[in-house]
């Protein structure tokens, strides 16, 4: 389960506060869609989870399955399960992504105590990824990210996703920059690594993806806070009035 | 401009050594010893050697080597995997350790046999193509050698294995002078590796000179491995002559040495010439690696491209001189230039010289030089996959200088080296 209690943020270098006390709780098993307007936080909130550190924490507290987030570096969260796809994957020229995720999986596994996989292995264990995710085969030789369009380098971020089988996926504005069909493809990606004991954060600031990636809880973040939460339908109702009602609504609230 | 310090042991060798060989050869060493004399070991105070500090060099009273053990407690492995193995002691080809299968078009022997059953061949190259009176430790090795390497590609040759040579050299504080010509014939194609090795941590003075002639279509790939013992110092000259419509390749890879300090000339002496010179520099410790390239674009429609990659750690130093010249009559020249610095430590330094001579006016040249650190961005995306710090520096660091050893052509060598690199990396 995880656990956000009164989460708040700066900037690290400008003290600029982005997140004044977020709530949010994600049982396995759930998709909760963080959605909000430009400038809300929704995208900060993300990066605080996944442990970059432009942000710093001043307030509150983050657990996975108990555990203190915030006390931990970038990697050892990912050892504990957290993975973030990111909005802007970065490019890797030189380094294969079979390379790049057999060091990711290994570094992962010997975090946990168990043991590294053979180079066989891991070929195996990857290609039954690549063929889940219908994705092409070229993926694996190529270069981490470098020279992919928009819609490859999402779909890479879901591939990786597959391979390091995280118990949080915290999915970063996935589709900004997809076309229709590209944003199918990664959200049948998503879809088809939903599990029971999973738990996903679907950052995004257009309902669009939700058609696709269907979500058991709907919040709005506004100003650094969730100031509704509601079901899938808070989503459309969202689409339909923009996020102008609101605004007015929770003026008062967020400053 | 020179140390005062008389090289007593190595001249007397030389002068000992200038008597060996045809008349042609006499002459050449009388040459070589008389500019060395002249020359010396140049101090910082010559521009050329600014920032190549030699005292230490300069203070130890050196033998010269004459042969080697004919055994070594180390395997010194292969790059290529090729059957043409050829292995080098203090500068003498060592016929028990190397194996030459016959190739069609290929001669690849001692140079002491060559400059007798080749001897044309030999004396139009030999000393011919590198510029000794701008070098002084040429000059010493002209004078000094008494056996070496020849490769000679005949006219049309298409030799398909890549000829491996593994220069040794082992002994305390001995000049050890590696001799090799290379002459690829017209319409011949091949492949060298050159590796420069220590047996154990030797400290001789290094001192290698290789000169290539490329012939009209020829094409020529050259890989330059210098892997010696950070307690060894090497200070080589590399010139190239290319004639019309001949392509060069080239990638110079330094890991090693205690001072390790290489020239690379290359003269474009004819149109429609294709040049590539590429490096892979790794300093650690208190290493110095300064490397020196030159590319003269005399006549017109050639192109160069060159690429640098540096990476510096600890207290090492590392020194960049990238000439091109560009000639009056090198007209719609094409060369590209770029150098790249990593520094991985606050101690670390580069120092990096573009220098561009441009006498034509219809021409197209590009130089670049940046000098960073890691960036945070790829950091933080290997990072939040799982990777811990240390291993996503190291792969960064070798993706970064990967990118110039994916240009080699060979797959073997190529993953030789990626392999060599990342080990040597990977105990950042």
């Amino acid at each position: 389960m995880l656990e956000v209690k009164n989460l708040h943020a700066v900037v690290a270098e400008e003290e600029k506060q982005i997140l004044r006390g977020i709530n949010l709780t994600v049982k396995p098993g759930e998709v909760h869609a963080i959605m909000g307007p430009n400038g809300s936080g929704k995208s900060t909130f993300a990066n605080v989870l996944a442990g970059r550190e432009t942000y710093e924490v001043t307030d509150g507290s983050v657990t996975l399955d108990g555990a203190d987030m915030l006390e931990m570096e970038v990697e050892d969260r990912a050892h504990a399960g957290v993975f973030m796809a990111f909005q802007y994957p970065v490019e890797i020229p030189g380094v294969s992504n079979t390379y790049f995720l057999r060091a990711a999986l290994n570094a992962k596994r010997q975090a946990n105590g168990e043991e590294e996989l053979g180079s066989m292995e891991f070929m195996k264990f990857i290609r039954e990824k690549i063929d889940l995710l219908k994705l092409p085969q070229d993926l694996l030789t190529r270069s981490v990210n470098e020279g992919f369009s928009g819609g490859e380098k999402k779909r890479n971020e879901i591939f990786q996703m597959a391979v390091l089988e995280p118990r949080l996926c915290v999915l970063d504005e996935t589709d900004s920059g997809l076309d229709i069909d590209a944003l199918k493809t990664v959200a049948d990606g998503v879809n088809a690594l939903r599990s029971p004991d999973r738990m996903f954060v679907v950052v995004t600031h257009y309902q669009r993806l939700l058609n696709y990636i269907v979500p058991d809880y709907v919040h709005i973040l506004m100003g650094g806070k969730i100031v509704k939460s509601g079901d899938k339908s808070l989503a459309l109702e969202l689409e339909e009035k923009g996020y102008g009602w609101l605004e007015e609504e929770f003026a008062g609230a967020t400053q | 401009m020179t140390y005062e310090i008389e090289q007593s042991q190595v001249l007397a060798m030389a002068e000992k050594r200038s008597g060996d060989g045809p008349a042609w050869l006499r002459d050449l060493r009388t040459k070589g010893l008389k500019i060395h004399r002249e020359h010396g070991i140049p101090t910082p105070k010559n521009e050329e050697w600014k920032y190549t500090p030699l005292r230490d060099v300069a203070r130890v009273d050196y033998t010269v080597a004459e042969g080697g053990p004919a055994v070594f407690d180390q395997d010194f492995g292969s790059l290529s995997g090729s059957p043409i193995r050829i292995v080098m002691v203090n500068g003498r080809f060592d016929r028990n350790l190397s194996e030459v299968p016959a190739q069609t078009g290929l001669i690849a022997c001692s140079l002491r046999d060559a400059w007798i059953e080749h001897e044309e061949l030999v004396q139009a190259h030999l000393g011919q193509v590198a510029r000794i009176e701008e070098h002084t430790f040429a000059a010493l090795n002209t004078a000094l050698f008494d056996d070496g390497l020849f490769i000679c590609f005949k006219d049309g040759a298409a030799v398909e294995h890549v000829i491996e040579v593994i220069h040794v050299s082992s002994g305390e504080e001995m000049v050890v002078v590696p001799r090799t010509l290379i002459v690829a014939g017209e319409n011949a194609s091949g492949k060298i590796v050159e590796r420069y090795v220590t047996d154990g941590n030797s400290t001789c003075l290094t001192l290698p000179v290789t000169e290539v002639f490329t012939a009209r279509y020829a094409n020529i790939e050259h890989v330059r491995v210098q892997d010696e013992a950070t307690t060894n110092f090497h200070i080589g000259l590399w010139e190239i002559k290319q004639v019309e419509n001949s392509e060069y390749r080239s990638y110079n890879v330094a890991f090693g040495a205690k001072i390790g300090r290489l020239d690379q000339n290359i003269w474009l002496g004819g149109e429609h010439v294709v040049t590539r010179l590429d490096g892979v520099v790794v300093a650690r410790g208190e290493q110095l690696l300064d490397n020196h390239t030159r590319l003269d674009h005399a006549l017109p429609n050639c192109n160069s491209y060159e690429i640098y990659k540096q990476i510096i750690d600890d207290k090492a130093t590392v020194v960049f001189n990238g000439k091109i010249f560009v000639h009056q009559d090198a007209q719609k020249t094409d060369a590209e230039q770029t150098n790249q610095a990593l520094l991985l430590s606050p101690t670390a330094t580069i120092n990096s010289k573009p220098q561009l001579e441009i006498f034509a006016d219809d021409v197209k040249c590009t130089h670049g030089a940046t000098v960073g650190q890691l960036e945070e961005e790829p950091m933080f995306y290997l990072r939040s996959r799982g990777v811990t710090k240390d291993k996503a520096e190291a792969i960064l660091v070798y993706a970064f200088a990967a990118e110039v050893l994916e240009l080699i052509s060979d797959d073997t060598v190529r993953d030789n080296l990626e392999k060599r690199l990342f080990d040597k990396l990977a105990i950042l």
